[in-house]
């Protein structure tokens, strides 16, 4: 920043601005600087470099004082975070502090944000399933939300560029519902999960146990190594930050690539107040930005604006960006903006044994498990509830030291191993039907630190997801039971909405706008050389983890944009 | 000599600690001086209770490998005061139990005195007794599982495996 001077609107002038700096923020930023554009990255957060600030990544586990556990005044002053599986002694630094960035349930919604550069790219479970054609039919299909803008056919050859430069594992499973892609070697399955995805392709012609596609680089190519990137070294510590680049992140790949090309200028401790609307030239002109340093406003201005605040934030951005052309937000004339807001249902889990294969274990470890692709509803609806759930499946070999002594007894007894049982584990991932009534809308009298209104979350189950996790239940139990899996049992965790981090729209896609928001090119109807490409862009939310839909998304409107400016439609 | 590496790179690693930028430490209650909260008695029985748990042999035991530092930092940091006052009195009622029997302190005891004395207490009636041992147990179990020599020369934790092979003969 030391060449920064704020007093020339010159020098605040640039071709493009990206609000965020995560997967979208990132992939956004890569796009532009490759087509040579000068563009802002504004992260409202600090700055975290690959591998000089990840200060816990090569700590050893007896380094840590709790051991992973927090201290209880952490977990105490932090009831949201600290409900997320990743929130523990060795990633906290990468969680935002409850305290810190306050927001209004109106439900109860568990809102896991990261602030930093690279946003929640260091924490995600790099899971990357494509969406099949099914999945952009599904809303027209079923009569709910409205109609995607776009087809599998739009987006794939971008799903394609991605996986390419990210670095996607996978296994080419040839089926319709889950699509292949660009894969780097697969991961293994296990013995036991092999076992289970023989016994039901026997029993089920329409369900596929597969190996998870992971943003994992199992086999370098050249394009990885010319990030600075190394193979995966299956640690599975992902969440303190790779100093390998063995996963992705915004931090280990698309913001230093953009760096490299000269045209990009990374400002951490800016949060976002609005976008600057100008009546005249009937676009956007600008982001009005908030220095957390000196809490100081200031302006930015460029043509293009790309918004990858991350979903909810986007939607805040969008509804806080006011002006006499757009008195209720950002391109909002349909009045939909931060409604339909949808998730993933993570509730319900099935556990179980299996007793065979004892004479077998696993060796090293894997960043990756099993996964079910979506069976139910695939082709047409064939049940009472609308759409349906992926899951997770992976099994593990159980040990156990004998802990019944004192004393010498005892320390024998923890020095030698025993094998149990296999252990077997699913975990549900259900689609969620956006509604009008689930939204997100600007407090009327409380702001924050920066005097931005405060978000107030008002999004909740229904009863199709009642419906749905019955049956997730019922068929993966008897899924398992005719396995010869034993000791099955079913649990519903009964987690929060946005405890999944998969929270999604607000600002959505579709044909109309008179019902959406932005158009197919992610662009809104209304002003249109603002682009959003984050979670809010998202008209249906699917049962695969959306990352890699975002980052296929970002990089196709960005290409749109750039051709539009230089035809100069912007 | 194991165990002299083992300490030179113990106190490598709070120094890493004491390392993290602000941002980062922001989130532990990390200092570099200890700051317990038994009084030096109790901290002295917690040493034997552990090392009585899990004795020195032919390896280290407990209390050589400092898991009663970390069984008191657990119990500070991480569970609501009336746990800690309840694993307070329990060393003092372990203690007093002890001079009562044989005269001595719990730290004083024979190695049999003291795992009879800790016998007692897990399978006594009095819940706040069981409930001592078992915190205190379970505590110094993860303690010395985790500690480094354990993890180093035992079950040896690798950083690195670079590897997964899903199905492998279990070695006998």
């Amino acid at each position: 920043m030391a060449n920064f001077n704020i007093d020339s609107k010159k020098d605040r002038t640039y071709d493009a601005i990206v609000i965020g700096s995560g997967i979208s923020g990132g992939w956004s930023a890569k796009e532009l600087t490759e087509k040579g554009l000068k563009t802002l990255v504004l992260e409202r957060g600090r700055d975290v470099q690959h591998i000089k600030d990840y200060p816990t990544t090569n700590m050893m586990p007896w380094e840590f004082p709790h051991r992973e556990k927090l201290p209880k005044e952490i977990t105490d002053a932090n009831p949201i975070a600290s409900r997320c599986y990743n929130f523990k002694e060795s990633s906290a630094h990468f969680f935002v502090k409850d305290n810190e960035h306050p927001y209004v349930q109106e439900k109860p919604f568990d809102w896991l944000r990261g602030y930093q550069v690279g946003g929640k790219s260091l924490l995600w479970a790099r899971q990357t399933q494509r969406w099949s054609k099914y999945d952009f039919e599904g809303p027209a299909r079923d009569k709910f939300a409205v109609e995607w803008p776009i087809s599998y056919d739009d987006i794939a050859p971008w799903y394609s560029h991605v996986e390419k430069f990210a670095g996607i594992t996978g296994n080419k499973d040839g089926l319709d519902s889950l699509p292949d892609g660009e894969f780097l070697k697969p991961h293994e399955l296990n013995c036991v999960e092999k076992y289970f995805k023989e016994q039901v392709s026997k029993q089920y012609k329409d369900r596929h146990i597969i190996i998870g596609r992971a943003a994992h680089i199992t086999d370098p190519q050249q394009i990885h190594l010319d990030q600075g990137r190394a193979k995966c070294q299956h640690r599975t510590i992902c969440e303190r930050g790779c100093p390998f680049g063995g996963y992705f992140s915004s931090n280990s790949s698309t913001i230093p690539w953009a760096m490299k090309t000269g045209n990009l200028t990374l400002r951490p401790h800016s949060v976002v107040h609005s976008i600057i609307y100008d009546d005249k030239k009937q676009k956007a002109s600008g982001v009005r930005v908030i220095d957390a340093t000196t809490n100081q406003m200031m302006e930015f201005y460029a043509d293009i604006i790309f918004v990858n605040a991350a979903a909810l934030n986007t939607n805040l951005v969008l509804m806080n960006s006011t002006s006499s052309r757009f008195p209720n937000g950002l391109g909002n004339d349909s009045g939909v903006l931060g409604k339909y807001v949808a998730f993933h249902n993570y509730r319900a889990s099935v556990s179980g044994e299996y007793e065979g294969f004892l004479d077998s274990t696993t060796d090293g470890r894997r960043p990756n498990g099993g996964y079910i692709p979506r069976f139910r509803n695939v082709y047409k609806q064939e049940t009472d509830f609308l759409r349906g759930y992926a899951a997770g499946f992976s099994a593990y070999r159980q040990t156990s030291n004998d802990r019944s002594g004192l004393g010498e007894s005892l320390k024998e007894g923890l020095q030698s191993t025993r094998y149990g049982n296999w252990g077997v584990g699913s975990h549900m991932m259900g689609e969620t039907i956006p509604k009008e009534s689930n939204y997100v809308a600007l407090d009327k009298t409380q702001k924050d630190a920066w005097g931005i209104p405060l978000l107030n979350i008002s999004v909740d189950y229904d009863d199709n997801d009642e419906k749905m996790i019955k049956d997730y239940v019922e068929q993966v139990s008897e899924m398992f039971t005719n396995a010869g899996f034993k000791n099955v049992k079913a649990h519903d965790g009964k987690r929060n909405p946005g405890n999944d981090i998969h929270e999604m729209g607000g600002v959505r896609m579709g044909k109309d706008p008179k019902t959406s928001l932005l158009n197919k090119w992610n662009q809104l109807h209304t002003c249109k050389n603002v682009f959003v490409t984050d979670g809010a862009c998202m008209t249906s939310t699917s049962t695969q983890n959306p990352s890699l839909t975002y980052m296929a998304l970002s990089a196709r409107a960005v290409d749109y944009a750039v051709k539009q400016m230089k035809a100069k439609n912007l | 000599m194991e165990r002299r590496i083992a300490l030179k790179s113990m106190a490598l690693a709070v120094g890493a600690l004491a390392n993290l930028p602000a941002w980062a430490s922001g989130w532990t209650k990390e200092s570099v001086v200890q700051t317990g909260f038994l009084s030096a008695d109790q901290a002295k029985n917690l040493t034997a209770i552990v090392e009585t748990m899990i004795p020195k042999t032919d390896t280290p035991g407990a209390g050589e490998l400092g898991v009663s530092d970390f069984v008191q930092k657990m119990v500070k940091d991480c569970y609501d005061s009336k746990t800690q006052t309840g694993f307070a009195s329990g060393i003092s009622n372990l203690d007093e139990q002890s001079v009562q029997k044989f005269g001595k302190s719990f730290a004083d005891s024979s190695k049999d005195q003291r795992l009879q004395l800790l016998k007692e207490f897990e399978a006594s009636s009095d819940p706040t007794q069981k409930g001592f041992f078992s915190l205190t147990k379970n505590l110094t179990i993860q303690g010395y599982m985790t500690s480094e020599y354990v993890m180093t020369n035992i079950t040896h934790y690798e950083m690195v495996p670079a590897r997964y092979h899903g199905c492998v003969p279990v070695k006998k």
